[in-house]
């Protein structure tokens, strides 16, 4: 997997079809860190492991460079999906963007309660069968069981947080300037922990439609919580019922902006409000 | 071109945070967690992801100062050198050596440090040297050296995780060290008793199990009705006494007088809770203690420590991978300026200084002749400045926010004759100089930090200095040639190349062994792995030593015309001083105002509302503030945190100083409070 990956970066570096590759480098001392490789030499370093996500870097890399830079991204299936998520939400542009989709281990897929632990453009690897997040006890323990319940077990977890933000700086689709998270109207300043409903509850709705499961919030969050499996249920929910998931192509819309009425549904009954709506909207 | 990550160290607290810079076209424009880093392991606090906010301030300083009249003029860094070298020469000549006193810097590297205090012991004969541990640590260093032989944390930051019960005292983790309070988080969810004695309601206390909210300045009491309780129950590790330990009998006769009902008494918790605690605390199978400020910042802070340590030998938790005590160290590198001797009564690895045979192998190593006179420590260097100190040397700290009783400072500092302030920012100190020396911050040099679990880390410089700032190594090259030393380094590793070859415990410490995850001293040759605990079958004094914990009371308790309890600390946006927090824009717009906590009661007896402006006073001075309205405060008693140079909470505090260790009683002094009149209002 490891040789593919690297002939395919150096066969992309040699014809010129992106500027630089990001991906992870072992240097000298056995150092892991991301690294763009511009020079086709420095490949011999490139690595696959550990998971280090790498979307996020890669929004960053093209923001920060000339219009023209082309980035090849290599990428696990939620890196991919990420990028796929900020092409579409016009974010990142699409033309200077490559991808070397690469497998997750079953492993590795068992860790992250991973249900898609490959990407859709698979260039290195095996693509192996996720897990069902929700089968997890864990997962159960805090998802399932009555609302009261399951309000203090959440209520005990946040309660941990001490307001790094990393959560919303490791997410890759957490891109809103001005962040609701610091607007005072909503998140109080100067004191900890962040308030469970206007942070913790604002970012996960916020995210409710975009999330593609990387699970950067959960790896970043200093004090343990399990802030991905806020998502689980909204993941499974816009599935079943809408036959969506986010960030598996750029073309089809979130049902929550694709407005109810664009495609009328015959099975479906709305309430009377959507219909005045319609009206107003002349549709 | 594509950016390059550069992986260093945090700036901030003592955990040592792995970060990776992001740097383009020579500036660094974000700051990233490390996912490979064995502390961090990926994630940081709000102060780590907002490190590269600072290091391209305007307010950076681009070229050596001096003062004319009330203003400062640029020159040129070869008149700079030579006048503060002939400066400080005519006050030796005139005064003696000891007239020169040092303030070395817990945030500069382990190399700087070492040179730091070379320079001032060899160049003026004097051990005049110290540096912030005075503020923080100094009862650690003092008691834990005495009781078990060694000052610092026995533990690594992550064996808490494998705690069975975890009791912190003093220590507001979720703030001031967020990083390790994960794991204490991690023993938590694997069953883990977490006990908080606090007299504050904090994020860590609202997390525990039990909460103690002793009366503030009753630790003592508190862990001798523990002690009490677990010798009379038997519930002590006898067989870990009598094999390890000397002077139980004397503990043993000395905790007659503190029946549980004297202490409950005394701190104002529960006899059954002491009881109940201590049975937690023994009967786990490794317990491990966390302290911080809450219980050094006190006129008997070393006997607090004493009594910390006591307790953990009395139950054999000392030498195990999850049992333990852990002070938690406040600065980036404030354990590697103590080992590196940036103390007045010891010399690097601290080897003492009124040791012939130690003063005999420093001065045949640095080829010159050394005080054996142990030097003053920073309280004393300020105290006497402009009296018996004529001049003074600080490299990055800033007393005159962050020492006790401020109006005091600010008139010994104006008292010098000649004050040289090396620093990255015009500080409320630098302000005061003669000279300043423009220098570099973490992310513009290379070096090596020691984090809270005496892991040497590498430091790896990202960009450039701005202007002619100089990196301190250079600048203390500078000036050792110019005084006449031979300060000929090319670069850090060779400094640290000459400390392991003088510090038997950092034999094996080199700057290539370094590059992956560091080392933690003990590391004595170069095959030696690092040391991740202390005392493993036996103490680094050989025997480990009960020593009597006396207690004295605060200094300075309410009384009429001072009815409330004043504590100050850190909160979670800001760091120290402000120096580099308060110019970062994320930190800042956290918080961008100083505040004073006080409890609802008081508030309304005082007509006072939240974010009303009032006045605290004490006997040293007073400062304006914000209300705060909480219960994370008891009645009466106050919180200011100290980081806010509008509204110094240093102002107020009493310099009231530990016998030993010589630490201010920042923690407790009493306070009055007026509520000021308001905007719109007079």
């Amino acid at each position: 997997m490891l040789e593919t990956t690297k002939n395919m970066a150096r066969q992309i570096l040699d014809e010129k079809k992106a500027d630089g590759i990001l991906g992870l480098m072992k240097g000298q001392w056995d150092i892991i860190q991301p690294h763009v490789f511009e020079n086709p030499a420095e490949l011999d370093n490139l690595v696959l492991e550990p998971k280090w996500l790498l979307a996020k870097l890669a929004m960053r890399v093209l923001r920060s460079s000339s219009e023209n830079y082309t980035l090849a991204v290599i990428c696990r299936g939620c890196d991919e999906r990420a990028l796929i998520e900020l092409i579409k939400r016009n974010q990142i542009e699409e033309k200077t963007l490559l991808t070397i989709g690469i497998a997750c281990s079953q492993e590795q897929a068992a860790l992250c309660l991973c249900d898609r632990p490959y990407p859709a453009k698979l260039d290195a690897g095996e693509a192996v069968s996720g897990v069902d997040p929700l089968e997890d006890e864990r997962v159960r323990a805090l998802l399932i069981g009555n609302d009261t319940q399951r309000m203090e077990k959440w209520a005990d977890m946040l309660r941990r947080c001490i307001k790094c933000y990393g959560c919303r700086n490791s997410c890759p689709i957490c891109i809103c300037e001005p962040c609701k998270l610091e607007d005072e109207v909503w998140v109080q300043r100067g004191t900890v922990p962040a308030e469970m409903i206007p942070f913790h509850l604002i970012r996960a709705f916020h995210l409710s439609d975009t999330c593609v499961a990387c699970g950067a919030c959960q790896e970043a969050c200093p004090v343990n919580i399990p802030l991905l499996w806020l998502q689980f249920s909204m993941r499974k929910t816009l599935r079943e019922r809408y036959g969506y998931e986010a960030g598996l192509d750029t073309e089809t819309k979130s049902p929550v902006l694709s407005s109810a009425f664009e495609k009328p549904d015959s099975d479906r009954e709305y309430p009377a409000w959507i219909h005045s709506l319609r009206e107003r909207d002349g549709s | 071109m594509g950016p390059n990550f550069i992986k260093t160290i945090c700036p901030y607290c003592g955990t040592g945070c792995g970060l990776l810079i992001e740097v383009r076209d020579g500036v660094a424009v974000a700051t990233r967690p490390d996912r490979e880093h064995p502390v961090s392991r990926g994630s940081l606090c709000i102060k780590g992801w907002s490190a590269h906010e600072f290091i391209h301030h305007p307010d950076r300083l681009t070229a050596p100062l001096l003062r004319k009249g009330d203003t400062f003029q640029k020159i040129p860094w070869d008149e700079a050198i030579p006048m503060a070298a002939s400066k400080l020469r005519e006050t030796a000549a005139q005064y003696g050596g000891d007239a020169i006193g040092g303030l070395s810097s817990a945030k500069c590297t382990n190399e700087e440090n070492y040179l730091f205090q070379k320079l001032i012991r060899t160049a003026f004969k004097t051990n005049n040297v110290d540096h912030c541990a005075r503020l923080c640590h100094a009862p650690t260093t003092v008691a834990m050296a005495q009781t078990l032989g060694s000052g610092a944390m026995t533990n690594s930051i992550s064996d808490l995780a494998g705690a069975e019960c975890i009791l912190a005292i003093g220590s507001n983790t979720a703030e001031s060290h967020p990083i390790i309070m994960g794991e204490i988080y991690t023993a938590v969810d694997r069953g883990a008793a977490l006990i908080v004695v606090d007299p504050r309601e904090t994020a860590v206390t609202r997390n525990a199990k039990i909460h103690l909210r002793i009366q503030p300045g009753t630790d003592i009491p508190l862990l001798c009705g523990m002690m009490r309780h677990i010798i009379d129950e038997g519930l002590h590790n006898e067989e870990f006494i009598g094999a390890r330990m000397e002077g139980f009998e004397e503990l043993r006769a000395f905790l007659q007088s503190w029946p549980v009902s004297r202490a409950a008494d005394e701190c104002g918790i529960d006899e059954g809770l002491i009881r109940d605690v201590a049975n937690r605390y023994a009967t786990a199978k490794e317990s491990a203690i966390i302290y911080c400020m809450g219980i050094t910042q006190h006129a008997c802070g070393t006997a607090n420590v004493l009594a910390i340590c006591d307790l953990a030998m009395l139950c054999g938790h000392v030498g195990t991978e999850h049992s333990g005590i852990y002070p938690l160290r406040g600065q980036n590198n404030v354990q590697g300026a103590c080992d590196m001797g940036a103390l007045p009564n010891v010399y690097p690895g601290y080897q003492d200084v009124s040791d012939p045979a130690m003063q005999d192998k420093f001065q045949k190593a640095w080829g010159g002749e050394l005080s054996d006179m142990p030097g003053l420590t920073v309280t004393e260097i300020i105290g006497r400045a402009g009296k018996d100190i004529r001049a003074a040397y600080i490299m990055a700290e800033n007393p005159a926010l962050s020492d006790p009783d401020v109006n005091h400072v600010l008139e010994s500092l104006k008292a010098l004759d000649f004050l040289i302030v090396q620093d990255i920012f015009l500080t409320e100190t630098a302000q005061f100089a003669h000279l300043i020396f423009p220098s570099s911050c973490f992310a513009e040099k290379s070096g090596t930090f020691t984090n809270t679990e005496r892991r040497f880390q590498l430091l790896r410089k990202a960009v450039d200095p701005p202007g002619s700032a100089k990196e301190d190594l250079e600048i203390l090259c500078l000036l050792g040639n110019a005084l006449g030393l031979d300060f000929s380094y090319t670069n850090p590793a060779e400094v640290m190349d000459e400390i392991a070859s003088l510090v038997p415990a950092y034999g094996g410490i080199r700057f290539d062994r370094l590059e992956r995850e560091g080392l933690q001293w003990p590391c004595p040759d170069l095959e030696h792995p690092g040391t991740p605990y202390l005392h493993k079958g036996r103490f680094t004094r050989g025997k480990g030593l009960f020593v009597i914990p006396e207690y004295t009371p605060p200094k300075e308790l309410p009384d009429e015309q001072y009815p409330y309890y004043l504590s100050t600390g850190r909160m979670f946006a800001h760091y120290h001083t402000g120096t580099m927090t308060r110019r970062s824009p994320f930190l800042n717009r956290e918080l961008d105002e100083a505040y004073a906590e006080i409890n609802p009661e008081d508030a309304a007896h005082l007509n006072v509302k939240e974010g009303d402006r009032i006045k605290v006073t004490t006997r040293r001075g007073d400062m304006i503030t914000t209300a705060r309205i909480t219960n994370r405060v008891s009645k009466n008693c106050i919180f200011a945190p100290f980081h806010f140079t509008e509204a110094r909470a240093n102002r107020l505090t009493n310099p009231v100083l530990d016998p030993r260790s010589k630490i201010p009683e920042f923690k407790v002094c009493a306070a009055d409070v007026r509520k000021e009149p308001q905007d719109g209002e007079r």
